[in-house]
């Protein structure tokens, strides 16, 4: 039914899930990044969405000609049907497509998936893999409980410690608590695929949740504030320690978390005093006596050019680092040398995308296509039975 | 051992956070792991050997090694055994070469060149282990001109793309309130190290996956480097704001004892929109300002001083259940010491009370993935420093009680601060 996957990849190498075949029928960024990640190692991912296409498709932010930015980060790599959940002939279409499927990635609620008829026991499947990325997961009193990036900041932590304590709390930037929560559904499934090379026909449902995701990623703090028994809190704004303050270009962090990485340091910004006064070594010290040297490193740091100041520091083994926004780090020979841009290989003309999160060398992610228009594949992917679907 | 990974092995060489918690993922997932750790620098995240022991832990008779007692180990290095080995001794590094040959894969977080220092590069354990998949995580990769450049979680926040991005609308770039690049990159190490046994199971090939984490933390914020790729612009911090729907923020509730209280609400449609007020009774959708989505976002400064004027009365908990119940993306923002306590976290079994020998009982958030035929059990404590050592050298290596005592006597193994 699903049709060969058609690529015009550049490299010979092998792909890690390559034979793969994924059907999408999820509407958020987390279950959409779950199937990036899943396609970007070499499956076939098939994308069912509404004939108005997916959410994110209507997502800013927007380039000047109405493009969605998030549509083509979070359903690159993928082919695309249209195919209207709340419509029975288009359901069986679907259910047919899974039919012939390795993994499906859902984001819908349970009693969503009720109405649908598409629990994971209707499919009768037994090596079937199904993927459920949701904001608070499929059991439990939130199973029902709509919720997105920023309730997740909320609900695991993350909230009550980014940002100043005399302002709000913040949630992390963009939608890093959903790609979070992608990786780790990701890494779920081929764990489940795995199992299931080992052991034929023992398909399985994994449930990940977005929130726990992100509470997982909040276990240090967690902890720390049961042992001390006190919740860490958000930092002060003039925290030089903790995070990046202004230099002459923009910002730059200098977290000096060890007493050589001070000393080193002072001295290089000419506060040989600081340097050497041995009270400083402490980190205790560093933090409790801020007032005292606040305002001479302040006045230090706005003299030098953040990339000036990275590499003399990286000299000297002290960890640093420049705040860069995307412009700079496009221009840094460092990510150019490792070959982290690409392009899809379908739109060698079009936009330049990120790299992967890692590197490996026998088998590494391709990005073989542009995100597709809503519904391009329909004839290719659905074939004859795109008629009698309700395919448009 | 239970779990889609059992009957898998990783011997690791991780510290800190990144590398800990990827391994610790995969030891919860079914993977036997062995830790090892050189007593000579043991793992950061283990403190000073010297270190005061927190307060609500000190008091506990059992709470006899200040490493051993440290929350940030203790909190990403759950179901792993760890043994210690010196590996700058021609003993200790014999050890890991005969511990080699029985993993599936390794993982380290060292600095690039440490490992050719040690002598077992990838090139020289696969020598040892043909098909053995080895994951380096490292600040900015093994490869390139920044290659050698330290670099901690809160130092590739900002080189990486995200401080620019985190931050309220009218303030500078911020770091995250912990060192959250970690955490990216453990995730994606987990996620690299599954998916290269995979290929490994059906080739016979083993890899390298070489884990920046600065290209990790990029990857994660991506969408931001494509809006730049895709209209030349860098795109301004946000705080709380979703690019293109309104409310979408944090806002102040009713505070009964002084401590600050916030609930995060957000409407993704018109239906969520219409319930909001109707809860409100504020009869905003009346004012033109915000009788439609893109005319909220125009007016957002406008819109969530109304909103938090309002949120000011109103108890924070019962306000996010009501309007979770009428379908608003609501939820109330909880402190450390609330999640802990979490009722659904608990019920799912992610937050867990977790019993470690020396520090006692306290929950801890253990994994966030569920499985419906292959469910982990519980996970085991982090381990103490050493624990592992007759356990470990004696099941895989059929090391004698005395052959194990030898090893510790000379240093080469033990626990604690080396003599």
């Amino acid at each position: 039914m699903v049709g060969d996957r058609m690529t015009d990849d550049s490299t010979s190498s092998p792909r890690a899930l390559a034979g793969v075949r994924v059907i999408d029928i999820s509407s958020t960024p987390a279950a959409a990044w779950t199937s990036r990640l899943l396609a970007d190692a070499g499956a076939d991912v098939v994308l069912v969405e509404p004939i108005e296409g997916h959410p994110l498709r209507r997502t800013g932010p927007f380039t000047d000609g109405g493009d969605s930015v998030p549509e083509a980060q979070f359903l690159a790599n993928k082919r695309s049907v249209t195919l209207d959940l709340d419509d029975a002939p288009a359901r069986d279409v679907v259910r047919q497509l899974i039919e012939n499927a390795d993994v499906v990635v859902s984001s819908h609620s349970p009693r969503r998936l009720a109405t649908l008829g598409f629990e994971y026991a209707s499919f009768g499947l037994s090596d079937l893999i199904m993927t459920h990325v949701t904001p608070h997961g499929m059991t439990g009193a939130l199973a029902e409980v709509p919720g997105n990036d920023l309730t997740v900041a909320a609900r695991s932590g993350w909230a009550s410690i980014n940002g100043n304590d005399d302002r709000e709390p913040l949630k992390p930037a963009a939608w890093t608590s959903s790609c979070c929560a992608g990786i780790a559904a990701y890494a779920a499934t081929v764990a489940a695929l795995r199992w299931r090379d080992q052991h034929p026909g023992e398909g399985q449902e994994v449930d990940v949740a977005e929130t726990e995701v992100m509470a997982a990623t909040f276990a240090p703090g967690m902890l720390r504030s049961l042992y001390t028994g006190k919740a860490q809190g958000r930092h002060s704004s003039d925290d030089q320690l903790a995070g990046p303050v202004p230099v002459a270009d923009g910002h730059f962090a200098l977290t000096l978390s060890r007493a050589h990485f001070w000393r080193d340091a002072m001295n290089l910004l000419g506060l040989e005093d600081l340097a050497e006064d041995e009270r400083y070594g402490a980190s205790w010290f560093r933090q409790s006596h801020r007032e005292e040297y606040s305002g001479r490193v302040a006045e230090a740091m706005a003299k030098w050019n953040k990339m000036d100041l990275f590499e003399e520091l990286a000299i000297r083994r002290v960890v640093a680092g420049p705040v860069l926004g995307m412009g700079e780090l496009r221009a840094t020979d460092h990510l150019e040398v490792r070959g982290y841009w690409r392009r899809p290989a379908d739109d060698p003309d079009g936009p330049e995308y990120p790299g992967p999160a890692y590197q490996m060398t026998e088998t590494p992610q391709t990005l073989d296509r542009r995100a597709p228009r809503a519904g391009e594949h329909n004839d290719e992917v659905l074939g004859v039975i795109a008629d009698a679907g309700g395919a448009r | 051992m239970s779990g889609p990974l059992a009957g898998t092995r990783g011997i690791v060489l991780t510290q800190a956070w990144a590398g800990s918690w990827c391994t610790s993922l995969l030891g919860q997932l079914g993977a036997d792991v062995v830790q090892i750790e050189v007593r000579k620098r043991p793992d950061s995240w283990r403190g000073d050997y010297a270190a005061p022991i927190p307060s609500q832990v000190r008091d506990r008779p059992t709470a006899e090694h200040p490493w051993n007692c440290n929350p940030l180990y203790n909190s990403v290095n759950l179901e792993k055994r760890c043994i210690t080995l010196d590996l700058g001794t021609v003993e200790g590094m014999a050890v890991f070469k005969r511990l080699l040959p029985l993993a599936d894969f390794c993982a380290e977080n060292f600095s690039p060149r440490v490992l050719g220092n040690f002598g077992i590069t990838y090139e020289q354990m696969r020598e040892i282990k043909a098909d053995i998949v080895l994951a380096s995580l490292s600040a900015y990769g093994h490869s390139g001109p920044w290659t050698n450049i330290p670099g901690i979680g809160g130092t590739i926040e900002p080189s990486s793309g995200m401080s620019g991005l985190l931050g309220y609308e009218d303030g500078p770039p911020l770091n995250s309130g912990q060192m959250f690049p970690d955490a990216i990159a453990a995730l994606n190490g987990c996620a690299a190290i599954i998916t290269a046994l995979r290929h490994r199971d059906l080739s016979g090939q083993g890899q390298y996956i070489d884990l920046s984490m600065m290209e990790s933390s990029l990857a994660a914020v991506g969408d931001a480097y494509l809006e730049y790729s895709m209209t030349g612009r860098q795109r301004p911090r946000l705080g709380n704001h979703h690019p293109s729907l309104a409310p979408h923020s944090i806002y102040p509730t009713r505070s009964e004892d002084g401590e600050e209280q916030w609930i995060a609400i957000a409407c993704e449609d018109d239906a969520q929109w219409a319930a909001l007020d109707e809860i409100a009774g504020q009869r905003w959708a009346q004012d033109s300002r915000f009788a439609t989505n893109a005319a909220r976002k125009q007016h957002e400064g406008d819109l969530d001083a109304a909103i938090a004027a309002w949120t000011a009365t109103q108890d924070r908990d019962d306000l996010a259940a009501r309007l979770s119940a009428a379908g608003v993306i609501a939820a109330s923002v909880l402190d450390a010491l609330e999640l802990s306590e979490d009722a659904n976290l608990r019920e799912r079994g992610v937050i867990r009370e977790i019993d470690h020998p020396e520090a006692g009982v306290f929950p801890q958030v253990t994994l966030p993935m569920h499985f419906s035929r292959t469910q982990p059990d519980a996970p085991r404590p982090a381990p103490q420093q050493g624990q592992h050592n007759h356990e470990v050298l004696a099941e895989l290596l059929g090391m004698s009680e005395a052959e194990v005592d030898a090893l510790i006597a000379s240093g080469v193994s033990g626990g604690g601060p080396p003599d």
